[in-house]
């Protein structure tokens, strides 16, 4: 009955995707054929059905929003969307000395995506609109009444109170995360830079030619630099995430060891970092480490080194450097949290282990890290995909430099993708790099995500530590 | 329309020109303009004789009544210590100048480099009047943040600035910017109790070396043509006036390119040598270079033992000596294109008063800003500033700095790194392979 | 036997000086730049006593207060980017902490069509870096005018639109609270209305506080989107933005000691709000850990 693909494969998302589009294309039909005139006029006016079956608050919610989508679409997001193909044609002209703005691109596209969004949305709603009418109808055939309009107002604190609860949240994450993502993904295909700069100069789409730039290795091409700066990113992650997760399991052994005195203390002045806010802090000892600053002027003083070392302008240096102050910042937040967990740990355990005549290292090999690593699985993961994307520590220390001339695009030794799409954005105005940019960090982040969920122990094995 | 058009620019030009002039120079001037921009309407309406006659006698009429600018707002961007010195002198302006009273204008601190990146990103939200640095004006023109200079101001802004700023405020053969200062150079701030003679660059590196102190360059793009414009190497761009680049000419690939370089990785090497240009910022100096920005800074970290020179000589790895060099540049002030023809008038008038001479004296009288301005330059006040003297010294071997692509600063800051970094100890073919590589990508810059 | 004890009290006493040793020097470690900060906010920017800038030692050689009255007078608008944060905070952790209230409710315990396909549809997203979208909230905030002038508004928009995707540890909270409660109350004849603000909202004190407190921190930090908000606005600067100049723009040589000084107010009332609910965050950061 329904399409071909639909019927094949159950787990096949694509397939099962089909097969929903076409029983509701099969659904919108037979309703049609089959329901009354009521439902008949539904079709071209939305809520017209409920209406007149009396549910005026459902009913006149589908006609407003129809007729909000009308307005919108004559008024506002029609001129946008039918210049989408193009992204405008009409160039920006001097009348004399003043100027004429002709079609700004940035706005066709934005505001043509913005008046696709709605039309899918309105796609949805008459779709609901259709099987609302379907189902009032069979309701009414078998002899029950509708539901007035007070307990249909009412069940949206109770059995439908998820509505209620998520429909801004929804509308919010539609509005400003997900239209702009798929923006700069729109980006990505254009010229948008700082020589199609809109509303001056028109831009517009130019297929995958931004993405052969990316895998370019020629003079001028982003191919090595990217994998240069990918690697790096890489490695990062994996430090930052690991010496901190590790010396900070064993800063919080180390203060709940027995006859340890003042914990809090201890805990308290650690927690500093995570308290105080970064900007300070983190501008703070980026000065510290200056060929200027605190470090270096005690060292030459004390006379242990002749020349200042140079912690942010040579790139090996200033990578370790970054690693070493982030270190710093990072051990805190395992600390704390290696506390509460190490709690957990059941005390026979230990006990146990101590009669058998362990060591404290095997006990810590055996008992202790593997039950931390079990438990914290996911966190490492996000902790990780986090540093992938740590923005903040790059920044604020180095800007992303130094920079080298092995590097295209304004790159810089420690720069990580995102501080280098952020530079993109801002100092060379290069959008569509930049968009493409976005684009691998996602790639990147959900290869990993993916790949690495598989091999937790926690996924694998639910039971696994009990 | 026309005839409204043509009396609205002459209105604005003598207003403007009667600001901006000063002295018995004032009718003069006035004269000159008119008859300029009587010229002009010539040629763009392509009218007879007879009209141009009729022309003037009715812009001359309409002279004497004082247009209508109607209202609107002004937004002007300037860097911080200028505000309240830029607040004060628009209140005076608009005293001066009822017709502009309907303007409401407001000053926002935008530092020059945060003001041009600003205007590229969105145009419509900028500032109508703000100042930024010469090397941003092809790239203001390129997106559209800069409409060209009213043609009937023209002649006069191109004769009476330092012909440096009128070079960076050019873009093809069209004038975008009106020049504010031309004080945007470098040049040496020594501590005269340790560097006794600082005429060359080597006796400056070995007394901060002996004494323990700082010898603080900057190898970045601005700063790296003290080395290579010194030894006779070229780098320029043409540009379009649309701010496109269509070409470059560059010769760093060479043995002068070799010498400056080798001389850069050398300076480096030594332990005196600390990279950096802001004064703030250095510590347990002798010597720095930087710009008379920091004047004040300097002055008070040397204290009694504070001087200027012009930048030193070098002896290159092929033992002749050179005068290191450098760009000289200044700070500008921008126009944003408008689509109300009113408001451009009122905009071109005031960009035109802020960077008027009168006005460029006393802003350096309030902060100490070098003027571009060939009469204010000769004022005695400004005359007798040591480092503006050092400075003016100094622009004596510098090129006037062009229109550089972006990516050109992106590039000289990456061979910045290297020097500092890899090309320490670096055999002659690494160097010869990195200026390659670094002219290669540089003159394909567009 | 009294031997033994004797020298396995010894090993423990030297194990433990070794452990305070190490947590001395971590501690000095740790400490060092905030009391470094703290030594320069009072050292004077005036030239005639000492310098403003970087210097290479830490305890100044004039204690002075001139950076805080620098700062807490009307030289600059200091004291309008300070409320500018607090507002910007305050409000950012209000709506965020309701938005993820609504959110985890809905997702831990109502059971509706789309409910995984929303919940994998945000965690893709959230593998995008959200500086790809700048430039594009920027012209959408343009559009409504909420930039520049209107950009603290715009700012508590932009983080409060997006919170719903930050449901995770308070939904695995959530899940920890007993389902047969709420179905209890149900049969009692509660709406689920009713038993999400009179039941589970009650029973949720730490993890509100925990939301609250993270939210209400983050835009301290925010530099880069307020910038780009702001768009030049003097007076639409939050700490971060107005303070990253006076390190990083030229136009601002000596203003280290003055940032010194902004620095240590705005870290005040911040680390002291954090240090008293401390006990709340270590409950949300180990609890959000172990759900991942």
């Amino acid at each position: 009955m329904s399409n071909a693909s639909g019927t094949g494969n159950k787990k096949n998302p694509v397939g099962n995707f089909f097969s929903v589009l076409g029983n509701g294309i099969k659904d919108i039909g037979v309703t049609f054929v089959s329901g009354d005139w009521k439902t008949k006029i539904s079709y071209l006016v939305m809520g017209f059905g409920q209406i007149m079956r009396g549910q005026f608050l459902r009913g006149g919610m589908y006609l407003a929003v129809e007729l909000l989508f009308i307005w919108f679409v004559t008024s506002f997001g029609g001129q946008y969307f039918a210049k989408l193909g193009t992204l405008g044609i009409v160039e920006t002209t001097k009348k004399n000395r003043t100027t004429v703005y002709g079609d700004n691109s940035f706005l066709i596209l934005l505001f043509g995506l913005l008046t696709v969004f709605f039309i899918i949305f309105l796609i949805v709603l008459w779709y609901m609109n259709i099987r609302d009418n379907k189902k009032q109808e069979e309701i009414l055939k078998s002899g029950k009444t509708l539901p007035g309009n007070k307990a249909d107002f009412l069940s949206l604190f109770d059995s439908n109170f998820d509505k209620t609860l998520l429909a801004l949240p929804v509308a919010g994450v539609f509005a400003f995360t997900v239209l702009p993502i798929v923006f700069m993904i729109c980006v990505a295909f254009t010229n948008y830079d700082a020589t199609h700069q809109a509303p001056t100069k028109l831009f517009t789409w130019v297929g995958f030619e931004n993405f052969r730039n990316l895998f370019s290795f020629g003079t001028g091409g982003f191919g090595s630099t990217f994998l240069s700066v990918l690697v790096w990113t890489l490695i990062w992650a994996l430090l930052a995430t690991f010496i901190d997760y590790f010396l900070g399991i064993a800063v919080a052994m180390l203060i709940n060891k027995k006859g340890i005195k003042f914990k809090k203390f201890w805990r308290t002045c650690l927690v500093m970092t995570i308290a105080v806010p970064q900007f300070v802090s983190l501008l703070y000892v980026s000065k510290m480490f200056d060929s200027a600053g605190i470090i270096n002027g005690t060292l030459m003083k004390l006379g242990i080194i002749q020349n200042a070392i140079p912690f942010w302008t040579d790139p090996t240096l200033a990578k370790i450097t970054i690693v070493v102050v982030n270190i710093w910042i990072g051990i805190p937040y395992l600390m704390l949290m290696a506390t509460g967990l190490l709690m957990n740990i059941p005390a026979d355990l230990y006990e146990s282990a101590k009669i058998d005549g362990a060591t404290p290292w095997q006990m810590f090999r055996h008992i202790t890290m593997p039950y931390m690593l079990f438990v914290t699985g996911p966190y490492l993961l996000t902790s990780y995909t986090g540093n992938l994307n740590n923005f903040n520590v790059i920044y604020l220390l180095t800007g992303g430099g130094p920079k080298s001339m092995t590097y295209t695009g304004g790159a810089g030794g420690t720069d990580l993708l995102v501080t280098w799409l952020y530079k993109m954005t801002i100092n060379d105005t290069d959008y569509k790099m930049a968009a493409v940019i976005g684009i691998m960090v996602f790639v990147v982040t959900a290869v990993i995500s993916l790949v690495v969920y598989q091999m937790l122990p926690s996924v694998k094995d639910e039971e696994g530590f009990q | 329309m026309k005839k409204k058009m043509v009396s609205v620019l002459l209105t604005a030009a003598m207003g403007a020109s009667l600001l901006a002039g000063c002295g018995s120079e004032q009718a003069e001037s006035v004269a000159d303009t008119a008859e300029s921009v009587a010229e002009t309407v010539t040629e763009t309406a392509e009218q007879t004789a007879e009209a141009v006659t009729e022309t003037s006698e009715q812009t001359a009429e309409a002279t004497e009544e004082i247009t209508d600018y109607g209202t609107g707002e002004i937004k002007v961007w300037v860097a911080d210590n200028v505000v309240d010195f830029t607040k004060e002198t628009i209140d005076k302006w608009q005293t001066e100048n009822p017709q502009y009273a309907g303007y409401t204008v407001t000053v926002e601190a935008v530092g020059e480099g945060d003001a041009a990146g600003n205007m590229i990103t969105d145009v419509t939200a900028g500032a109508d009047i703000y100042g930024f640095a010469q090397d941003q004006t092809a790239r203001l023109v390129a997106a559209g943040a800069l409409v060209e200079v009213a043609p009937e101001n023209v002649s006069a802004i191109e004769n009476d600035n330092a012909q440096g700023a009128v070079v960076a405020a050019t873009v093809g053969d069209t004038l975008y910017a009106y020049p504010m200062t031309a004080d945007n150079g470098y040049f040496l701030y020594y501590d005269k109790s340790v560097v006794t003679d600082p005429s060359t660059l080597e006796g400056i590196l070995e007394q901060c070396e002996a004494a323990g102190k700082n010898f603080y360059m900057d190898m970045t793009g601005w700063y790296q043509v003290a080395f290579f414009f010194g030894t006779g190497c070229t780098l320029t761009y043409d540009s379009d006036s649309d701010g496109n680049f269509t070409g470059c000419t560059m010769d760093y690939d060479s043995d002068k390119g070799l010498v400056a370089l080798k001389e850069m990785i050398d300076t480096a090497s030594s332990k005196a040598y600390q990279p950096g240009s802001s004064a703030g910022d250095a510590v347990n100096y002798a010597a720095i270079i930087d710009g008379t920005w920091d004047a004040g800074v300097v002055k008070d970290f040397l204290g009694d033992n504070y001087a200027c020179a012009k930048l030193p000589t070098f002896t290159g790895s092929d033992g002749k000596e050179y005068q290191m060099s450098g760009f000289n540049g200044c700070k500008l002030l921008g126009v944003k294109p408008q689509e109300d023809e009113l408001k451009l008038a009122v905009c071109d008038a005031l960009a035109l008063y802020l960077t008027s001479e009168q006005v460029q004296l006393d802003r350096y009288n309030a902060v100490g800003w070098g003027p571009s301005n060939l009469n204010a330059q000769a004022d005695d006040a400004v005359k007798a500033d040591e480092a503006l003297s050092a400075l003016s010294e100094q622009f004596a071997y510098t090129i006037p700095q062009g229109q550089y692509p972006g990516d050109y600063w992106t590039n000289a800051e990456a061979l910045a790194g290297d020097v500092t970094g890899s090309l320490q100890g670096a055999s002659d073919d690494d160097i010869k392979a990195a200026l390659k590589s670094f002219q290669e990508t540089v003159s394909a810059l567009r | 036997m009294a031997n033994k004890q004797g020298s396995m009290k010894r090993n423990r006493a030297i194990s433990n000086f070794f452990a305070y040793l190490a947590l001395v020097i971590i501690v000095i470690i740790w400490l060092f730049p905030f009391v470094g900060l703290v030594l320069g906010s009072f050292r004077s920017y005036d030239s005639a006593v000492e310098y403003g800038g970087i210097v290479d030692y830490v305890i100044p050689k004039h204690f002075s207060l001139d950076n805080y009255r620098f700062v807490l007078s009307g030289q600059t608008n200091y004291i309008r980017w300070y409320i500018n944060t607090v507002v910007i905070a305050f409000f950012v952790a209000a709506l965020q902490t309701i938005i993820v209230l609504c959110v985890s409710y809905a997702l831990s315990r109502m059971r509706f069509t789309g409910r995984t396909a929303l919940m994998r549809f945000w965690l893709v997203l959230g593998m995008f870096p959200g500086f790809l979208t700048m430039i594009c909230l920027y012209f959408l905030l343009k559009e409504m005018g909420l930039t520049q002038a209107g950009a603290i508004p715009g700012l508590i928009l932009v983080s409060v639109a997006s919170s719903g995707m930050g449901y995770y540890v308070c939904k695995g909270y959530f899940d920890t609270i007993p389902k047969a409660l709420d179905e209890a109350a149900r049969i009692d004849g509660a709406s689920r209305a009713r038993v999400f603000f009179t039941m589970t909202i009650p029973m949720s004190k730490p993890i509100i506080i925990y939301t609250a407190l993270v939210a209400f921190m983050a835009p301290w930090n925010d530099y880069v989107f307020a910038s780009y908000i702001a768009f030049g606005h003097d007076a639409s600067y939050n700490v971060a933005v107005s303070m990253y100049r006076w390190m990083n723009t030229g136009d601002y040589q000596g203003y280290f000691t003055r940032f010194c000084a902004g620095g240590v107010l705005v870290a005040i009332p911040v680390t002291l709000l954090f240090m008293f609910l401390q006990k709340y965050y270590v409950e949300g950061v180990t609890g959000g850990a172990v759900k991942g």
